[in-house]
């Protein structure tokens, strides 16, 4: 029972925090625009006023642009997806075992049945993508069809279940964008910087020295923002794993499975081909790095699998 | 004015107490829909395991009992009606039909055989769905039952028609060790 509990309370903190995300985005991505009309203002009138209509104007557009970036992401972001990685659906009598995980898996997780997914590929991956609750999709590869057995198989289908459950694909698409957005948005404010205090230089008469603190302020949260905004991005993808393996636990029962699987997917590992690296955290395990290679751990899209295989071990015992 | 003030406390009373039958009708439909669920496997499961011995009962010729042991714990999950009766029955057959799939492993012809493979994915992919529904059932069943027992359902519930609802255990049986007959 409290197995059930557990997940559907990781589904509304998952729901919160994307909604809480779109706020923070929406409103910095206002204050930026603000911002940059602002300085603009300030620079074409020889004045610094605090109330700025044009810094007004750039705010609406960039809370309109912010909101639509987001809403465009979340409607196209799964067949974007699909589109990119080829996958072809698959009926309960081409690949019944398969199928048939995916439906226990369903039963026990209560989320509607997704679209299961073949890719015809050596490499051994599997997927998830849906951006609501019973639109889901689980793509799976042929070479992790053929490697994997029973058990291990319902490990993996239960760890992209739990992706679909907590709603990870939407967290990630709206992160992505908040992410992306900020640094846009940091790019823009460097160059009007730039573009504007070649202007003020020649204007220094009018002993505007606060002003100079200021910039040289924004200059410094320009260059590091975005890369903040990068690590707490790879931060939440990690977190994002973990959990999905424990909940895949709570559906299963059988922590076994998804540790054997893992222990595969390790031994086996190859890059996945035709994968950018924008769509990667969707993964069970990195498709773009080779497991041999470390990647900074600051960076990386998912943890190591050997943690993965420790913490499940913990929740086994 | 205490006239308004009564006819208040009444109203909020009535409301607390539709609130009360309300959600007494949704855990029991929830609990019911539940059980549907678990009934749908249960029937595919009885319908599957007379297949899968006319596939093997030639090759098997031999371990006669435990084909009859499958077919008699089979026939004894269809009489059951009800979770408290099916419970025990159900937990019989999986353990009869997981001595057989053990014996089978003796023969190789079977393993290799199509249609057994299926039947036996089939059976499998079916056990799997019935202990996943079970648990979703079984919280429904608890939820709905600790409501009708909670003040102030406990005092008109029964009356209502809200009885009890039976809990679906399949207690997992000594786990036999299947005989290998050695002839």
């Amino acid at each position: 029972m409290s197995a059930t509990a557990d997940f559907v309370a990781a589904q509304r903190v998952n729901r919160r925090n994307t909604f809480l995300l779109l706020v923070a985005l929406t409103a910095l991505a206002a204050a930026t625009g603000y911002m940059v009309g602002w300085l603009v203002e300030g620079e074409a009138s020889d004045t610094v006023p605090l109330f700025s209509t044009l810094g007004l104007a750039a705010a609406g557009l960039m809370a309109v642009v912010s909101v639509g970036w987001s809403a465009l992401s979340l409607a196209f972001g799964d067949k974007l997806v699909l589109a990119l990685a080829s996958a072809k659906d698959i009926t309960q009598a081409e690949v019944p075992q398969l199928y048939n995980v995916v439906e226990e898996i369903s039963i026990a997780s209560g989320v509607p049945m997704p679209r299961v997914m073949v890719l015809e590929t050596d490499a051994l991956n599997a997927f998830a993508t849906g951006n609501k609750v019973g639109h889901g999709t689980i793509v799976v590869t042929r070479g992790l069809l053929n490697t994997l057995s029973r058990d291990e198989l319902q490990g993996v289908a239960a760890h992209e279940m739990a992706h679909l459950a907590n709603l990870d694909t939407r967290y990630m698409v709206v992160v992505g964008v908040t992410v992306g957005l900020i640094a846009l948005v940091c790019d823009m404010l460097l160059r009007t910087i730039a573009w504007g205090g070649s202007g003020r230089s020649t204007n220094d008469k009018k002993g505007s020295s606060g002003g100079g603190l200021l910039i040289i302020l924004l200059i410094v949260v320009a260059i590091f923002a975005p890369l903040a905004a990068k690590a707490v991005q790879m931060a939440v993808s990690r977190q994002r794993e973990y959990l999905a393996d424990a909940t895949s636990v709570q559906f299963t029962r059988n922590p076994n499975g998804l540790i054997s699987a893992l222990g595969k997917l390790a031994e086996k590992a190859a890059p996945f081909p035709g994968v950018s690296r924008a769509t990667q955290h969707l993964f069970i395990v990195n498709p773009v790095q080779t497991f041999t290679s470390k990647t900074p751990a600051l960076l990386a899209t998912h943890p190591d699998i050997e943690d993965r295989i420790a913490r499940l071990r913990n929740l086994g015992s | 004015m205490s006239f308004w003030i009564i006819v208040g406390i009444l109203v909020a009373i009535g409301l607390w107490l539709i609130a009360v039958y309300n959600g007494l009708v949704g855990s029991r439909n929830q609990s019911q829909t539940a059980w549907s669920q678990i009934d749908v496997q249960l029937k595919r499961r009885h319908d599957l395991i007379p297949n899968l011995v006319q596939v093997v009962k030639d090759a098997m010729g031999y371990e006669q009992e435990t084909l009859t042991k499958i077919v008699q714990a089979r026939n004894n999950a269809v009489a059951a009606s009800g979770p408290a009766q099916a419970g025990p029955a159900e937990a019989a057959l999986t353990q009869a039909t997981r001595g057989l799939f053990a014996l089978m492993e003796n023969y190789p012809q079977l393993k290799a055989n199509d249609n057994v493979k299926q039947l036996q994915e089939e059976l499998t992919t079916t056990e799997n769905k019935i202990a996943f529904a079970r648990q979703f059932y079984n919280d429904s069943v608890n939820n709905y039952n600790t409501r009708r027992q909670s003040f102030p359902a406990v005092l008109a519930a029964a009356s209502l028609g809200f009885g009890p609802i039976e809990l679906f255990n399949m207690p997992e049986a000594e786990r036999e060790v299947p005989k290998v007959a050695l002839r």
